[in-house]
């Protein structure tokens, strides 16, 4: 393994880029999965304790839900811009 | 080791599922009207939705429902139910909710036609002489031009609606938040960034509204091309079928799930921007 690192000769800006971007978009899901746990888990918990209010809180749910889940996709976004712009 | 090196990154290109070269030109001076790809995809949605509405609305209700009117109601309920009573003011109702009942119903069809593999495609293949398009699958969605331009609907109709219903000077008047302290000399540079603040915010809605759906349906296409495309990255025998579990399973989650939330969300922001300006909190 450290034969192969040390024999990288092509394009090492291409790499730093490359890891650059896998670590951005990373810690960009890091953010989105805890606040999408947070979300599944406050809704089981509103559930158990007023199963009536289900139907009313779905939507809510899945609202919170994809507004998190966007937070990954501003990450993507960015590092693909940079990777290309830079 | 060796055998995990790649070795073909020239062969497998996943983003060539995303160039769109001009199949008819068409250019209006300055504006580019080509037919491609997207473009297809765009009239198929359509057709398909309209196809659809007319299945489901055009047969007349009776008392006793069928499947088909079943169905109906439940997409009427849905939108109705979760989006637009919650959202839009009860005398808004009967204007914007045709708005959102077709912006949830053409993105859903738009995001499930992107999965389904279509002879659509900027390469052929030759059989028995003839040349066909390949099968392969693209979403319009996955175009941010296709998803801007939804967006701007909405902000035209927001905005709209706004100065409709309050009157220019209310509806942006309504824009600074209440509760900043009296403008006077010393809050001049406090309220010159908070109105600013909230200004972009509304253009902010605009670039999340598209993006959201855009990066969404274009993340899922790339994951799953990328996983299935380990099998022309890896040349040993076992480990190159690795990522096909995965990018099932990527496909079937995006089918169940994200197809749905993302035109539900799409759908459902409308109309709490439209219902927003329409009535705005103070």
């Amino acid at each position: 393994m450290v034969t192969v690192l040390a024999a990288t000769t092509g394009n090492v800006a291409d790499l730093g880029k490359a890891i650059a971007f896998g670590v951005g978009v990373g810690l960009g899901a890091v953010g989105a999965g805890i606040g999408i746990g947070n979300i599944f888990g406050s809704m089981i918990q509103a559930v158990a304790r007023q199963p009536e209010l289900r139907g009313e809180l779905t939507g809510i749910q899945w609202l919170g839900f994809a507004l998190t889940e966007a937070v990954v996709f501003y990450a993507l976004l960015g590092g693909l811009l940079a990777y290309v712009l830079v | 080791m060796n055998a995990f090196l790649l070795a073909a990154s020239s062969e497998f290109k996943p983003q060539e599922e995303f160039d769109l070269p001009a199949w008819v030109p068409i250019h209006l001076g300055p504006l580019d009207m080509s037919i491609n790809k997207a473009v297809v995809y765009l009239w198929v949605g359509a057709a398909v939705t309209i196809l659809i509405g007319i299945w489901i609305m055009r047969f007349g209700l009776s008392l006793r429902p069928t499947r088909r009117q079943t169905t109906g109601e439940a997409i009427y309920e849905l939108i109705q139910g979760q989006m637009v009573e919650g959202s839009l003011p009860s005398r808004a109702i009967g204007t914007w909710f045709p708005y959102v009942a077709s912006l949830f119903l053409f993105i859903w069809i738009l995001n499930i036609v992107g999965f389904i593999p279509l002879p659509i495609s900027n390469d052929h293949f030759h059989l028995a002489g003839l040349e066909l398009p390949t099968w392969g699958i693209y979403a319009a969605t996955a175009n941010l031009s296709v998803t801007l331009a939804l967006a701007l609907v909405t902000f035209f109709a927001t905005h709209e609606e706004g100065i409709r219903h309050n009157g220019f000077r209310r509806y942006f008047g309504s824009w600074i938040p209440s509760g900043l302290p009296p403008f006077n000399a010393k809050t001049a540079i406090l309220w010159g960034l908070i109105v600013f603040l909230e200004y972009v915010s509304q253009f902010m809605r605009l670039v999340s509204l598209s993006v959201r759906l855009f990066a969404n349906m274009l993340a899922g296409h790339m994951l799953i091309l990328v996983m299935i495309g380990l099998i022309f990255i890896i040349h040993s025998a076992p480990w190159r079928y690795l990522g096909l579990p995965g990018a099932f399973a990527v496909y079937f989650f995006e089918l169940v799930i994200v197809v749905t939330i993302q035109a539900f969300v799409f759908a459902l922001l409308s109309a709490i921007y439209i219902g927003g300006a329409i009535e705005p909190e103070h």
